[in-house]
């Protein structure tokens, strides 16, 4: 017994515990494109994108409903969800990443990188994305924009469209985070 | 006499062509009339969020494109990015449902305090976390 002793309080104290991830949700995120053409401009919101953001890993994963994304045309929704990004095929798109340099512990605000994959339309790209990153009321405000070029998602446009869309789509997010409580 | 048809059969045709443009081009799909449309179904928030733990994919098949009416408590009122938006609870604090609600609910839903039972109707877009439902307007609140 004695022996066993200082053996259980050895495990108990020197036994490395695995950090217990610290997460933080954004359920109402802002997603935003535009496409710009002489021709027309082009825009849509989605309001309820999904973000869990990681502190203690400094990992960000992002859902979001291409369906969910709202215009002001019934006829570019259709054409958007129908022809160009087919969401009864693919119905979602995800970036997972991490964030480069990310001090949680700092009230400042700071602007980082974010390194990840992006996937839209069924393909995976790797992404860096620019972010401003500040902390208010005990949760995460991230704010950022960067251009997708729609070939490179294999987004095909129809020849007599495609004076209408632009070759690069503008992106804009902003997600507000709130501790989260499994 | 054949001049008066071929003019009146320019004018129906360039009208008729006019109607279909404005009505592909202006009309926002977002505002079809929810209040009209006849619900899919009528269920609670707790059942339909159910539907998706037990099999996600089958559950998105058999709702999506569907107006629907549920019930549930409000868990959250939230005006984030000048939107209106009532999230009902789940069976657990994870998932719940999210109801973007339409333009011309603002008044509703600014009465509309946490803890409240609801019964909203809506489109359903799709599942992440929740089930997301668009254009959503208030039927009953108790």
């Amino acid at each position: 017994m004695n022996k066993i002793l200082p053996f259980f309080f050895f495990l108990l104290f020197f036994t490395e515990e695995e950090p217990k991830p610290e997460q933080y949700i954004a359920r109402l995120g802002q997603v935003s494109f535009f496409s710009y053409t002489s021709v027309e401009n082009i825009e849509a919101k989605n309001n309820q994108v999904l973000s869990i953001l990681d502190v203690s890993k400094n990992e960000i994963a992002i859902s979001m409903l291409m369906r969910g994304f709202v215009f002001k045309k019934s006829l570019m929704h259709e054409h958007f969800n129908e022809s160009y990004i087919e969401s009864d095929i693919y119905p979602k798109a995800t970036f997972k990443g991490s964030i480069v340099d990310f001090d949680a512990t700092s009230k400042e605000t700071q602007t980082r990188m974010i390194v990840g994959d992006l996937s839209i339309h069924g393909i995976t790209k790797k992404a860096e994305i620019k972010t401003t990153i500040e902390y208010i009321n005990g949760g995460y405000v991230l704010v950022g924009a960067f251009s997708v070029s729609i070939k490179s998602f294999d987004i095909r446009v129809p020849p007599i469209l495609a004076s209408n869309i632009a070759k690069n789509i503008s992106i804009k997010f902003r997600f507000e985070y709130n501790r989260y409580e499994e | 006499m054949n001049k008066k048809v071929k003019a009146i059969s320019i004018i129906v045709l360039v009208g008729v062509s006019l109607c279909i443009y404005l009505y592909l081009n202006f009309t926002d799909i977002n505002t079809i009339n929810i209040t009209d449309a006849v619900s899919f179904e009528n269920t609670k928030s707790e059942l339909l969020l159910a539907n998706f733990k037990e099999d996600e994919k089958k559950a998105d098949k058999f709702y999506t494109g569907k107006v629907i009416e549920i019930t549930g408590i409000v868990k959250e009122v939230s005006f984030l990015n000048n939107r209106n938006t009532l999230i009902l609870q789940g069976e657990d604090k994870d998932s719940g449902v999210i109801c973007d609600m339409n333009s011309n609910q603002i008044e509703a839903t600014l009465k509309i305090t946490e803890g409240q039972k609801v019964t909203i109707k809506g489109m359903y877009k799709g599942f992440l976390k929740d089930v997301v439902m668009l254009n959503c307007i208030l039927i009953t609140n108790n």
